[in-house]
């Protein structure tokens, strides 16, 4: 540092300006829903729906699993939004692991049920190289849009909050990839689709300390201190 | 009771400050800073004074940069402990990864020790030669040489001493270098 403690306070105050509190995580989370769930609806509706959705909608398998990864996505993102908030309660952290845990359990269940019924034919694996790029593609924007809105918060755990950013906007991406997407076997979804999920968390992850850090804003907030004319 | 009494002034101070209330502002930082000093002093009993202050500073940027995530309606201080610690964790990371790459040594080296790197430092050694070659230079490019190469003086009090332009000077030295350089070669 280069000027003593008491001249900074001054500087400080002399380019305060008024700022709006951000808005409490599960309201961040609604208004990244209204941007996040429209595009996700646009792209579905671009690729076209799978054929077979209505009768799809009926299947109890098929709905606990969708509505347990939206569910999932939608808890990430709020927990994410907590983290971003200094003295934040630490239980938002374990907020996603409830839904996480029934859609892992549901596609669990699927494999046993499909090995019953088929035998090991039921757990056949082939390669399924749509579902990461397709996952990549419907959670882009509401990533982006966590991303910027992440930034608004303060950085105190860059990596947990953006695995979570990650997660919320991968699980949303495959929410999305499932209504266009003709792949139910329980284990090509484990494997493929919530493989995918979790790489793109980690990838999330690691990208963390670059998209969150304390350098960058500590340094804008210290360039403003040493332009403004005192 | 006093210290919530406390907590509640300084909540109504960081709610003004959000505000933008500059006086309230300045309240505020100049009533948490000296906590923040013991805070830091107790917790980093290791560091010098200056470094404890650097961390001060630390902690006020942080939260001037972070203020719109104060929500009014809680306490304050939760908040600002919540970054005080986290940019103290920080500093610790940072002074342990600068410690980790750092390498302490008794002397440095004034210099490298192969023989490139020493030809133009000691591989000439007569100054008498030297003093000659500077004999024969021209007036101007003497004046030059004496002025910026033996007495140091900087080209602005050179050009202002002999009453030339900085430009004319550097190019009478440069000169001056070339001539030098070249006698001396011839010499050895």
């Amino acid at each position: 540092m280069t000027m003593d403690t008491e001249k900074l306070i001054e500087r400080l105050a002399e380019i305060v300006e008024p700022v709006r509190p951000l808005a409490r995580p599960w309201i961040r989370t609604t208004a990244w829903l209204l941007i996040a769930v429209p595009y996700v609806a646009l792209i579905v509706f671009l690729v076209s729906p799978r054929p077979d959705l209505i009768s799809k909608a009926s299947e109890w398998r098929y709905v606990i699993e969708q509505l347990a990864a939206l569910a999932t996505g939608i808890t990430a993102a709020t927990a994410a939004f907590a983290t971003v908030i200094p003295g934040y309660d630490r239980k938002f952290l374990f907020v996603p692991v409830l839904p996480l845990a029934i859609w892992l359990g549901s596609l669990g269940d699927g494999c046993v049920e499909d090995w019953i019924h088929f035998g090991p034919d039921g757990l056949s694996l082939h390669p399924d190289w749509f579902c990461f790029p397709a996952i990549v593609l419907v959670g882009a924007v509401p990533a982006i849009v966590m991303a910027v809105m992440l930034r608004r918060g303060a950085p105190l755990t860059p990596h947990i909050t953006s695995a979570l950013g990650g997660l919320a906007a991968a699980g949303l991406g495959n929410f999305g990839l499932r209504l266009f997407h003709s792949q139910d076997a329980s284990l090509m979804v484990l494997v493929w689709q919530v493989g995918a999920v979790c790489v793109l968390a980690a990838m999330a992850a690691l990208a963390g300390r670059y998209l969150l850090n304390w350098r960058s804003i500590i340094a804008t907030t210290h360039r403003s201190v040493l332009l403004h004319p005192s | 009771m006093k210290r919530q009494s406390d907590d509640q002034a300084l909540t109504t101070l960081m709610q003004a400050a959000q505000a933008g209330d500059a006086r309230a502002y300045v309240r505020l930082l100049k009533e948490i800073t000296p906590r923040l000093r013991q805070i830091v002093r107790r917790q980093r009993s290791f560091v010098s004074a200056e470094d404890i202050e650097d961390l001060v500073q630390d902690i006020l940027l942080s939260l001037h940069a972070v203020r719109a995530t104060y929500d009014p309606q809680r306490p304050f201080m939760p908040w600002l402990m919540a970054i005080t610690r986290h940019r103290l964790a920080d500093a610790a990371r940072r002074y342990t990864r600068r410690a980790a790459h750092e390498l302490q040594v008794e002397n440095l080296p004034v210099t490298f020790s192969d023989e490139g790197s020493n030809i133009d430092s000691d591989g000439y050694r007569d100054p008498e030669a030297l003093k000659q070659a500077i004999e024969d230079l021209s007036p101007a490019q003497r004046a030059a040489i004496e002025m910026l190469k033996l007495r140091e003086m900087s080209l602005k009090e050179a050009a202002a001493a002999k009453g030339m332009s900085i430009g004319a000077l550097k190019v009478s030295v440069h000169r001056a270098m070339a001539t030098l350089r070249k006698a001396l070669i011839k010499d050895s």
